[in-house]
Order: structure tokens, then C-alpha cells, then sequence
């Protein structure tokens, strides 16, 4: 499956975090395709986003990222629209001209320029300071109450389905982020509504304060305002003039006759204003906007790489993978138990022949010593003697012949080639096969090593053939 | 044929039923080779490659036994070349003619790796005496021409190694003892050293695979360890919460609790063992009950409070010397020569199971909730004893599965042999421990960094342990 987009994302985390609770892959697989994305492999978060896309299909339930981020775009499209509506109202209210006296743009310059700065310096604080420092800041936006009171509404059964993962630090980040965002959008609000007003409306502008300040006074003041544009669009700075000009009291409870006679400059303002809000509450707050989203990126990049199953995931990107292991099952063989009856050896009965499997004669001679059986014909099979020596032997026994075995060595084909050709020998009427033991242990035999040569010797299904038994 | 091949190639070859499938087993870390006292469990010849990243590094073959090695060192006999360099040509030539013949199926995949430039590793039982019947596998094998060992396992108690030498020493260029069973990782790498100077052209490769095994075990360890960790962390700061009706808790819903919470602990506990017989690839390992069962009866006992934790003095000279210093740490070096882990043997420690008695390890609390509604809490773990145990049992688990031949097949036995936590922790160690534990049992969320600070003291101690073990 490729990847459209490795880029971290609230989706991704949320799907990450589901994901690691039912699956982390085995060290070979992510070894695997951290090999297969080798330019990845610098990249870690991307080498994760790599790792979720193709092991997303695993989650067959329905991605909570799905829910949250439904809820998630209603609240925004819902206040993001309570925004705009509201700034465009605010912006009408300020706007607004009665005809008896004058638009005071103290008023404006109050919601477009301080209102913003002030805004942002607590946002920065509430950054900046940990905890509940941090924490009284963010209470002082008004959002704050808005998303608690919406969220205890609307979201709080929904969300309450499945854990969000995030820190306390990520959702105040996040908080702050959409802070950002609906006052950006409060202001595109306020800006229409003041282009909309401009247009529409023959606004008359003034300014008015308790205060003594002086024109000149109020003139700087603008002028420092104005000072990120003053340059690129000097008609967007009102004059010393149209300042004096516009300077209002309210004791006459009307509009002077100098303001009336220059009602049509008293307009000019409005290009101020119009800066004065792109650039302190839109282009400022856009700024600052994009900082809290890096931030918030950063955080949640933070968090991606700390979810419980991400570092064990990056350890085996990076670990070689050593397998020593047999690449194929092995096909298990099933040992089945012997049920014949063991006989005991005959000391002195009339064996025809002792064999030594295995065994030369001087060592026959001292095992008949412990085992007081007395055979006159011995011979040597096995070992060293050729395989035609063997044959030549098996074809000349006859009667009972008691055949003495090393019980530790299991019966190989070779033996079970002899022992065949004996028992197809008509002359021969028993065979008594002798499991014994090493010198060390007296010449007993081991049961387990017994077992063995009775599981082999089942599989010929001869009556001729008997098992010592030498416990 | 060229006998040059890019990786080292190693055929386990031997009598029936000498171990050749447990050295395998051993070697190759594989626990599902079939291992029996039945002669022929394996039939056809098992390949174990060491890979890293796919790419072998050396390849271990596992084949069945020898069957009918007579008939065929008479065949070779019968084709004998007029130089001694042509001989491995008539072992191919055997293959060749004999490939479709039931009767030496078992030779064929012994010879076969061989001839295409195996070397070979002769396993012989040297707990049983040496029969020249040996010499005609030893004389075949010697025929194919190619560098050779022999290993001598002591599969019984009886030791017949000197005349083995003597004999092996006439056919085999390096003769070592390695014992499956009971072979240690150190083992592993000393037979894999031998096998480095079976060939000049292999060194390098089995050098690499020396390398990387050295690596793999050291993760390995590291790995337990932050498992280990991560169980105890996880299991000191549990918390168990529930809702309750009334104000207060009835009886039944504080037992209820308590074996809830319980219930979580052994939980973990077990999916810890189950963790590290993962790592070690030791998975379905059958253990005995009544041995030290570390199980839910194991985890709370006074058994295993003995055992594990704190000697009673030490619970006395830590608990006082908590009282006094609070989070500054306690110096439990003071204890003087106290053990954290007493023998088995010495059975349980007069007093320490009263102190360790159940109700005693936790806190419970009634909680307000919201809209009125109340919520019984157990936990976090206070007793002080409960993190050595937790840890002492944890990490001889780890000892006794990571030192467990991947060649056995019976049933874990896991007795106290001389383990102790004392000789695992230095006094220093065990004074930054107790300051982690004081921090997790007041209910601190364990920090990245405290997390880190605790692996670190485990693993440094644990590998120093293992490395002079």
C-alpha cells in the first residue's frame, strides 16, 4: 500500500496509539521494512507513518480517530463560524454611526490592536509557564469556558466511548493553537464587516478619550502604530491634521461644525483602521497562529515518539535481525510405546550361538563371565567383519541363538540388515536379543535404551525375535 | 565442484541418537528441533542458517544418523580412486547413483552437505565407551575430504572421553567437549571459535557470526531488563479503582478489590514471564508447580517474601531508617550482610511473613467523584519489602530462562541455587533503588528519566552478575 502523506497528524497519532494496543509487529517485520525505506531510516516519525499505513487494515474496529476528528470539525466549523459571525457583529457595532457624533476609533484601535497583542502575551505566557501557571492564563480566553461548556453539551457521552491519548501539555497547546485560529477568524470577521461598513455607509471618524492628550501626543501614538506600514502605504497614516481635525468632545452633545464642513476627509481613517486590523489582528495573529502549530506539531511529535510500543518498534527498525532458527518446521515423528513381553536369558540352556554385535570375542568372554550364560560357538558380527562376512554368518546358524547388543548404541539398519537375514535363516527357531549395559554399569542396561531396541524390533513383527530383559 | 562457498557451512554428523539434534538445538537457539532417546526422530537433513538482516552468515545442517555405513564405505572400497584427491568424487558418485534408493536415504543427507563443501562436526556420546565399529563413519567421512571436529557429549554420567581422544585424534583435526544440556552462552562461542580455525577461509565469517551472537545476547539481556523494569514500575504504581454504591465500602466490595487488584499483579507477572521466555525464544516452557512456583499463591507468600525480599532485619533497619529520612533514600548496606534472596533451603524467615501479610501491602482509600459518587482505591503497593521481591523473583527468572539450553525439554526447575539479590546489587546500587521505590510507592508518576535511571542501575548490576557467573 503507498503512503499519500507521511506526515504526523492527530489522525495518525490517534490511529498509532490504537493500533500499538493490538499489534507492534515481530523485531523481523519492522526490521523488515526499515530495510525496504532505507531514506526513511533518518527519519523516524516517518518510518512510523510508513510502518502505521501498512499495518493499519489490523484495526477492524472503527477508527476512534474517525470520531474524534468527526466531533472534532464540528466543534471548529461551529465556532469557527461563532467567530467570524461575531467579528463581523462586533465590527458592525463599532462601525456603527448614529449622526450625532462620530465613530471613535479609540474604541476600534482597542479591539483590532490591543485586544490582539494582549491576546497573544498570554497565550506566549501561558506557553511559556508550566502547570497550573500555565493553566490560569489559558482560563482567561473566553474559549476556554465556550469549549467546556460545548463539550459537557455535545461531545461529552461521544468522547467519553475511548481514552484520548494526549497529555495535558498537548491539549493546552492544542487549546492555545485554536485560540489562534477562531480570533484570526474573529478578525477577517471584523475586517470584512469594516470594508463592508466603508462601502456601504457614509462613516464620519473621530477620536475621543477622558485623557488630556494632546493632538500632537495622539499623532505619535498613531504614528507608532502605523510604523510596520507607514513606508509601503504612507496614505494609511492619518495626518497631524485630519488627526486635529477629528478630535471630538462629547459635552456638545453634537458633532462640530468643522467636523461636518470636512465630513468627506474625515472618512480617510479608514485605511488606518483597515491596516491597523490586517496587521495586528490578521497578519500578527497569523503569525503567531502558524508558531502555536509548530509547536503544537512539535508536541505532538513528542508524543508519537513517546506512545507505550513506539520506542520497542524504533529499537527493531534500527537492531540488525539475527534469526539462527530452522527456516521449516520440522515434521514431529510419533514414538509409540512397545507392548511385547521381555523374556529373561537362559544360563546354561542349549543356545547353538552367541553373536557379539559389535563385540570382539575377548570382550563376549568377559560379559559371560558376568552374565553366566555358556555358549560354546561364538562369533563376532558387526564392527569390523564386511558385510559378507555378516551374510555368511546369518546363513549358517541354526536352532536358539542369544545375540548380545550394546544397549546404549540404538540398532541401526546395518544391524536390522543382519537381523533380517537371520530370521529369514529357516534353520534358525530363536533369536534372543541380549541389551547390555556398559562395564561401568555392571553390563545393565539403561530401561530407556532397553525401550528403544523394543520400539525397533516391534517393527519387523517376527515371533522369532525376543528382547533379554536386562533392567 | 568447487568446494568455495560463500558462508561456512557446518554438517552435525554421527551415530544414531548421539545428541547431534541437541548441539543443533543448542547452537541454533531453536527449541522445536525434535529431541528424543528414538534413534531416527530426524529423517532428512535440517538447514539452521544464522541470518542478520536475511544475509547468512554461516548455515548448520542437522541430519539424520548414520544407518548403513558398512555397505557404503564397501562401495566406496570397491570404486576406490587411484589418488587419495579423487576420493570425495566417489562419494558424489555414491550420491549420485544412490539418490533414489530408500536403503542409505539417511546417508545421502549426511553426505551431501558435505560434498557440496560442508565441514564437518562428528558428534560421539563420551559417556559411553569408544567401538571400532565408529572407525567406518569416521573413514567414510574422511573420505569426502573436508575440514572436520569431533564433540564429544556427555549425554550419561560415565566419562569416556580419554580413549574417545585417542581415537577421534587420528581422524578429526580439533576434538572439543560440549555438552548441550548444560551449555552456557560462553560455551556456545568457545565451540564457535573452534570452528573458526577449521578453515582459514571461514574465520572471518564466524568471527562476523561470533560478533553479531555477542550483540544479540547483550540486547537480549537489556531487553529483559527493561521488560523487568518496566513489570515493576508497572506493578509498584497500580492502582485499582471502583466505583461503589454508598459512602463507604462494604466488606464485600473491599474483597472484591483486594482480589482484583491482586489478580492484576499475578496478571503482570505472568505476561512477564511469558515476555521473557519471548526474548530468549524459549516459548512454551513447562515448569514445575510445586517447585518455586511463581505464580499467583508464589507472588504473595511468605515463601517468597523469605526468599525474595528483604531479610527481617533489613525490613526493620529500612523501615526505621524510611521513617527518619523520608525521601532521602535508605542505605540498605546497613543491613550488614543481610541477604535479599536467603537460600531456599533456610526456608521462611521468622516474622517477615507477618509483616508481609496481605492487608498490610497497600493503601485503600474512599474517594469523592463526580456527581456525588464514591470510588474505593488499593494501591499503590506501600509495603517496602514488595519491590525486591518483585524483582528478585523477576530477574531469577530471567537468570534461569536466559541459562537454559534451548536443547532441554524437560520441566524448568526453579529451585534457589545459590542465587541471591545481594550479589546482584552492590550497597550503592541498592541505595539509589530504594530512593526510585520511595518516589513510585507516594504514588509519583514514573518519569522517562526515572525510568531510564532504574533500568540503568538493574542492567549495570545484572550484567556485571552474569558476567562473573
Amino acid at each position: 500500500m503507498q503512503t499519500k502523506n507521511l506526515n504526523l497528524s492527530i489522525k495518525s497519532y490517534f490511529d498509532m496509539s490504537q493500533l500499538l494496543q493490538k499489534y507492534r509487529g515481530s523485531h523481523k517485520e519492522n526490521r523488515e521494512l526499515a530495510l525496504q525505506e532505507e531514506r526513511l531510516q533518518k527519519a523516524p516519525v516517518k518510518l512510523l507513518l510508513k510502518w502505521l499505513d501498512k499495518n493499519l487494515y489490523r484495526v477492524t474496529t472503527e477508527l476512534n480517530s474517525k470520531k474524534y476528528l468527526e466531533y472534532l470539525s464540528s466543534f471548529n466549523s461551529a465556532l469557527g463560524l461563532f467567530s467570524f459571525v461575531f467579528g463581523f457583529l462586533v465590527g458592525v457595532g463599532l462601525l456603527s454611526y448614529s449622526g450625532e457624533s462620530p465613530v471613535n476609533i479609540v474604541y476600534y484601535l482597542l479591539i483590532v490592536v490591543f485586544m490582539p497583542l494582549f491576546s497573544m502575551f498570554v497565550s506566549l505566557l501561558s506557553i511559556i509557564f508550566p502547570g497550573k501557571v500555565g493553566n490560569f492564563f489559558t482560563m482567561l480566553f473566553p474559549l476556554h469556558w465556550i469549549e467546556k461548556l460545548v463539550k459537557a453539551i455535545a461531545f461529552r457521552n461521544k468522547m467519553d466511548e475511548f481514552e484520548i491519548p494526549f497529555s495535558s501539555k498537548f491539549t493546552k497547546i492544542f487549546f492555545i493553537e485554536r485560540v489562534q485560529l477562531f480570533s484570526l477568524i474573529f478578525s477577517i470577521g471584523i475586517l470584512i464587516s469594516l470594508v463592508v461598513m466603508v462601502v456601504a455607509t457614509d462613516i464620519a471618524f473621530g477620536w475621543s478619550t477622558t485623557l488630556q492628550i494632546s493632538v500632537d501626543a495622539f499623532h505619535k501614538f498613531i504614528n507608532y502604530i502605523g510604523i510596520w506600514w507607514a513606508k509601503i502605504f504612507p496614505s494609511a497614516i492619518p495626518s497631524l491634521e485630519l488627526i486635529d481635525m477629528s478630535h471630538y468632545f462629547r459635552l456638545g452633545a453634537k458633532v462640530d461644525n468643522s467636523m461636518v464642513e470636512n465630513a468627506d476627509k474625515l472618512g480617510a481613517w479608514w485605511k488606518f483602521l483597515a491596516m491597523s486590523t490586517l496587521f495586528y489582528s490578521i497578519i500578527l495573529r497569523f503569525l503567531f497562529w502558524l508558531f502555536t502549530k509548530e509547536l503544537l506539531h512539535k508536541q505532538l511529535e513528542k508524543e508519537f515518539l513517546s506512545l507505550d510500543g513506539v520506542s520497542k518498534i524504533l529499537k527493531e527498525f534500527n537492531r540488525p535481525f539475527v534469526s539462527t532458527v530452522a527456516p521449516k518446521p520440522e515434521r514431529h515423528l510419533d514414538i509409540k510405546k512397545s507392548t511385547k513381553e521381555r523374556i529373561t536369558p537362559k544360563k546354561k540352556e542349549e543356545y547353538s550361538t552367541l553373536l557379539g554385535w559389535n563385540y570382539s570375542i575377548d570382550e563376549i568372554k568377559l560379559i559371560n563371565d558376568a552374565t553366566g550364560v555358556v555358549v560354546e560357538n561364538m562369533l563376532e558380527v558387526g564392527g569390523s567383519n564386511s558385510f559378507t562376512q555378516d551374510s555368511g554368518i546369518a546363513n549358517s546358524l541354526k536352532g536358539k541363538v542369544i545375540l548380545y547388543v550394546k544397549s546404549w548404541e540404538p540398532p541401526t539398519m546395518d544391524f536390522i540388515d543382519f537381523l533380517e537375514m537371520v530370521i529369514d535363516n529357516s534353520a534358525v527357531t530363536k533369536i534372543e536379543i541380549y541389551p547390555l549395559g556398559t562395564v561401568g554399569k555392571y553390563y545393565k542396561s539403561n530401561p530407556k535404551d532397553i525401550a528403544v531396541w523394543e520400539r525397533k524390533i516391534d517393527t519387523l513383527k517376527s515371533d522369532k525375535v525376543w528382547i533379554i530383559d536386562n533392567e | 565442484m568447487s568446494n568455495t562457498i560463500e558462508y561456512p557451512k557446518f554438517a552435525v554428523v554421527g551415530h544414531p541418537n548421539k545428541g547431534k539434534s541437541s548441539i543443533v538445538s543448542a547452537l541454533s537457539h531453536d527449541s522445536s528441533v525434535q529431541i528424543g532417546d528414538t534413534p531416527g526422530t530426524t529423517q532428512v537433513k535440517r538447514s539452521f542458517p544464522l541470518k542478520v538482516d536475511n544475509k547468512i552468515v554461516y548455515e548448520l545442517f542437522d541430519t539424520p544418523g548414520f544407518q548403513r555405513a558398512r555397505q557404503i564405505l564397501a562401495w566406496l572400497n570397491e570404486h576406490k580412486p587411484s589418488s587419495a584427491d579423487k576420493r570425495v568424487d566417489v562419494v558424489k558418485a555414491f550420491i549420485a547413483e544412490h539418490r533414489e534408493n530408500p536403503r542409505f536415504r539417511d546417508e545421502i543427507e549426511l553426505l551431501e552437505p558435505i560434498v557440496e563443501g560442508a565441514g564437518i562436526i562428528y558428534v560421539v556420546d563420551a559417556s559411553k565407551p569408544y567401538g571400532p565399529e565408529y572407525e567406518i563413519e569416521m573413514e567414510i567421512l574422511r573420505w569426502c575430504g573436508q575440514p572436520s571436529m569431533a564433540i564429544l557429549n556427555l549425554i550419561g554420567d560415565e566419562d569416556y572421553r580419554e580413549e574417545w581422544k585417542r581415537a577421534l585424534g587420528q581422524y578429526f583435526r580439533l576434538v572439543r567437549t560440549f555438552n548441550p544440556m548444560r551449555a552456557k552462552f560462553n560455551d556456545h562461542i568457545e565451540l564457535l571459535e573452534a570452528m573458526a580455525h577449521l578453515n582459514e577461509e571461514w574465520t572471518k565469517s564466524i568471527k562476523v557470526a561470533i560478533d553479531v551472537l555477542k550483540k544479540l545476547h547483550r540486547q537480549k539481556i537489556e531487553q529483559t531488563i527493561d521488560v523487568v523494569v518496566d513489570y515493576i514500575i508497572k506493578s509498584l504504581s497500580f492502582v485499582y479503582k471502583q466505583k461503589i454504591k454508598n459512602k463507604d465500602a462494604t466488606t464485600e466490595e473491599k474483597e472484591r478489590a483486594k482480589e482484583r487488584y491482586k489478580a492484576q499483579l499475578i496478571k503482570n507477572e505472568k505476561q512477564l514471564e511469558r515476555e521473557i521466555e519471548s526474548i530468549w525464544q524459549h516459548l512454551g516452557v513447562k515448569k514445575e508447580k510445586e517447585d518455586l512456583a511463581l505464580d499467583n499463591i508464589g507472588l504473595f507468600s511468605k515463601q517468597s517474601a523469605s526468599i525474595f525480599g528483604l531479610s527481617q532485619k533489613e525490613l526493620i533497619v529500612t523501615g526505621a531508617s524510611a521513617g527518619a529520612i523520608g525521601g532521602l533514600g535508605i542505605d540498605l548496606a546497613l543491613g550488614g550482610g543481610t541477604m535479599f534472596l536467603a537460600s531456599l533451603i533456610g526456608g521462611a524467615v521468622g516474622g517477615v511473613g507477618a509483616m508481609m501479610g496481605f492487608d498490610n501491602l497497600y493503601e485503600m482509600r474512599v474517594m469523592g467523584q463526580k456527581f456525588g459518587k464514591k470510588e474505593l482505591s488499593i494501591g499503590p503497593m506501600k509495603n517496602i519489602n514488595f519491590p525486591y521481591i518483585l524483582l528478585g523473583r523477576s530477574l531469577y527468572y530471567a537468570y534461569m530462562i536466559s541459562n537454559r539450553s534451548h536443547a532441554k525439554r524437560d520441566t524448568l526447575e526453579l529451585k534457589d541455587d545459590g542465587f541471591l539479590l545481594e550479589d546482584i546489587f552492590d550497597a550503592e546500587s541498592r541505595k539509589k533503588l530504594e530512593k526510585l521505590h520511595t518516589k513510585l510507592r507516594a504514588g509519583d508518576n514514573p518519569t522517562d528519566s526515572m525510568v531510564e535511571e532504574y533500568k540503568d542501575i538493574v542492567l549495570k548490576n545484572y550484567l556485571a552478575f552474569v558476567e562473573a557467573d
